[in-house]
């Protein structure tokens, strides 16, 4: 195959294009931009949806390494020593304490059950970006006692119905208001609420947080143990390093880094979705297949005659079923563009308007070599898909494909 | 030029065998301009595609300028045919997205030995002969049955081959346009010293042949002239 070989199919094929019929250059691109943006958009939103969870997760709930007590302990003891240990460690930004404990708030009837999640308010804004996310009143301070913050779903809203709620609610609690609080351990206080955060998220919002103070004087005891601890590491250094290092110097309690704890809570929703997005893939693929496949054998099968008479005059097999590969590689091609375009399009619509539900935000993530390799693959297939027919055509005898 | 020996094509359709040539022999010499003629399904385009390489015999052989045509492998026979054979069929066959001028040049694309600027310098020089040169950007569909006819034979003679063959290229065609494209197989016979086979099964086409070659079931009945 020489360079004029080359030339000529590509002239036949541009020529066919361009010269057929229009309607149908325009809905065989059309297809393959939508089997592309198909392809791309799908497993780009799971990702994008997986991106925000992990981002809620680490920023609001577990930073980037999560300690836990060892088995067989509720709680992580000697916390002031391991304390400064954790946070003298190179790659470790800032280590925080959290105590947990179940209560029951009640306020003017209403009854919700929760957990008080005490904190170490300034210390935690190292951690957390919880203190930026204030909507009324304000964060909590260090010795702040009597006094609590709580997220949005917990306040609720007294224009909402009860039965009408996302998530139970304390009906329209607002800043300064007072909730009684009754704790497992059977401690029962009135706290005033210092301010309402909202992140957006179901599993932050639905927090009660008091400091770590007020949660000494709950459990009557010095305040030396933990229920977990959360660890933010610097930039530059990966959870993995800091976690090796944690055990290395001695730590005994459980640690994970924060994709480890995904893995296990999200691991099969995304197994799931990756399903989904495998079989849609798989789809696409074996549309835009058919769709070129019978695109060209029709081409092929119209010009029987002219492919023969073609030959008769001396073009050779090979050039005729290049030009067809050729118109293949053209629609392709044009129609993976497009695809782009519409990508980006929904994209860029998609990061604008993105879809908000109470645990997630969902906007697609395109990384560049998801359209890179779909493309490919998405091209890979259509050439072959395209080059099968012809190839049949071509290489038929003149006189059988002259006759019709 | 072209030498036959034996030459048979057998179809077979199921049991039933059909000898559309039986045991032809033939000799067309260098400028020759000869006519097949026979009555219908007496073997004359069957004549025709064996000698211009389109299909295979059954048996015999053929000789085109010495070469045992029998020999060569298919890719060698589209070259032979790109090289040294042109062809115009009945219905015109004419590419219907290229141009007047993109059809004629398309063989002399392919040729190793022509560059551009030589293949369409040809084009446009035949294309003044045949008298279509204003019509040389038209589409097909742009143009009459007759004129149509005449680019095809443009695109049969721009590699200046050695033998054109012609199956009833006057078919579709009224008398005045049969004339035209005759006249002009003619004139190239007469100037360029065109070898020229062409079938034809109207009688007053005799005229136009330097030797008419008679077929009757697959055979030669005589040669006449
Ligand atoms: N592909 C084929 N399969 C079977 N029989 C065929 C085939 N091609 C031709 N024949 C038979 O061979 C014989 C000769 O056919 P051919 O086409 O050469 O005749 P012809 O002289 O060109 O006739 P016409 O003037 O009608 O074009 C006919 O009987 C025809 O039926
Ligand atoms: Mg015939």
């Amino acid at each position: 195959m020489g360079k004029k070989e080359l030339k000529v199919a590509f002239f036949l094929a541009w020529r066919s294009l361009v010269r057929g019929n229009r309607s149908s250059l325009f809905l065989n691109v059309l297809i393959i931009s939508m089997v592309f943006t198909n392809m791309i958009f799908f497993p780009a939103l799971m990702n994008g949806i997986g991106q925000d969870v992990t981002k809620t997760v680490v920023d609001y709930q577990i930073s980037n390494i999560l300690i836990e007590p060892k088995q067989g302990n509720a709680y992580i003891t000697d916390l002031g020593t391991t304390l400064d240990l954790i946070n003298g460690m190179p790659g470790v930004e800032r280590a925080t304490p959290q105590y947990t404990m179940g209560a029951t708030l009640k306020f003017r009837g209403r009854v919700l059950g929760s957990t008080v999640y005490a904190i170490q308010p300034r210390e935690e804004e190292y951690v957390s970006p919880l203190y930026m996310t204030m909507v009324g009143g304000s964060y909590l301070g260090e010795n702040d006692k009597g006094e609590m913050i709580i997220g949005a779903s917990v306040a609720g809203s007294p224009n909402v119905l009860e039965a009408d709620e996302y998530s139970p609610s304390l009906g329209g609690v607002r800043v300064g208001d007072s909730v009684t609080v009754e704790y497992a351990n059977g401690f029962t206080s009135d706290y005033r609420v210092k301010g309402i955060f909202s992140t957006g998220k179901f599993e932050v919002d639905d927090r009660v947080l008091t400091s770590w103070d007020d949660m000494q004087g709950v459990t009557g005891t010095a305040g030396d143990k933990a229920s977990y601890i959360t660890v933010k590491v610097k930039p530059g250094y990966s959870d993995q390093f800091v976690k090796d290092e944690l055990l290395q110097y001695g730590v005994m309690d459980k640690v994970q880094t924060s994709s480890e704890v995904l893995d296990k809570s999200l691991g099969r929703n995304l197994a799931s979705f990756s399903i989904i997005g495998f079989i849609s893939l798989l789809v696409s693929l074996v549309i835009a297949v058919v769709v070129l496949f019978i695109v060209i054998m029709i081409k092929t099968l119209n010009n029987r005659r002219q492919i023969g008479i073609l030959k008769a005059i001396g073009v050779d097999q090979t050039v005729i079923m290049n030009s067809y590969g050729f118109q293949v590689i053209i629609l392709s091609a044009t129609g993976i563009l497009l695809g782009f375009v519409f990508t980006g399009l929904l994209v860029l619509y998609m990061t604008i308007y993105p879809m908000v539900t109470p645990t997630f935000s969902a906007t697609p993530y395109v990384t560049f070599s998801d359209l890179a390799t779909n493309g490919l693959i998405l091209f890979i297939a259509s050439v072959i898909a395209g080059y099968l027919p012809a190839w049949k055509v071509a290489r038929e005898n003149i006189q059988d494909v002259m006759r019709g | 030029m072209i030498r036959t020996q034996g030459l048979r094509k057998v179809y077979r359709m199921g049991n039933v065998e059909v000898r559309a040539l039986d045991g032809v022999d033939i000799e067309i010499g260098k400028g020759e301009f000869v006519g097949i003629m026979g009555p219908s399904g007496s073997g004359k385009s069957t004549l025709l595609h064996m000698l211009g390489l389109l299909d295979t015999p059954t048996g015999g052989d053929i000789f085109i300028d010495g070469t045992d045509v029998s020999r060569l492998t298919d890719y060698e026979k589209t070259m032979f045919r790109l090289y040294k054979l042109g062809y115009v069929f009945q219905d015109y066959a004419l590419v219907p997205e290229l141009t007047v001028m993109e059809n004629v040049a398309l063989p002399a694309m392919l040729r190793a030995d022509r560059t551009e600027q030589q293949y369409k310098a040809a084009t446009v020089d035949i294309l003044s002969k045949i008298g279509l040169c204003d019509r040389r950007t038209h589409l097909q569909g742009e143009l009459s049955g007759g004129q149509q006819q005449r680019v095809a034979v443009a695109r049969a003679i721009v590699n200046k081959p050695d033998i054109l063959f012609a199956d009833e290229p006057c078919a579709n065609l009224d008398t005045e346009n049969s004339r035209m494209v005759l006249n002009l197989f003619k004139e190239i016979n007469r100037e360029m010293q065109q070898t020229i086979v062409m079938v034809s099964h109207e009688e007053w086409h005799k005229e136009y042949f330097d030797r008419i070659i008679r077929l009757r079931d697959g055979k030669i009945v005589n040669g006449e002239k």
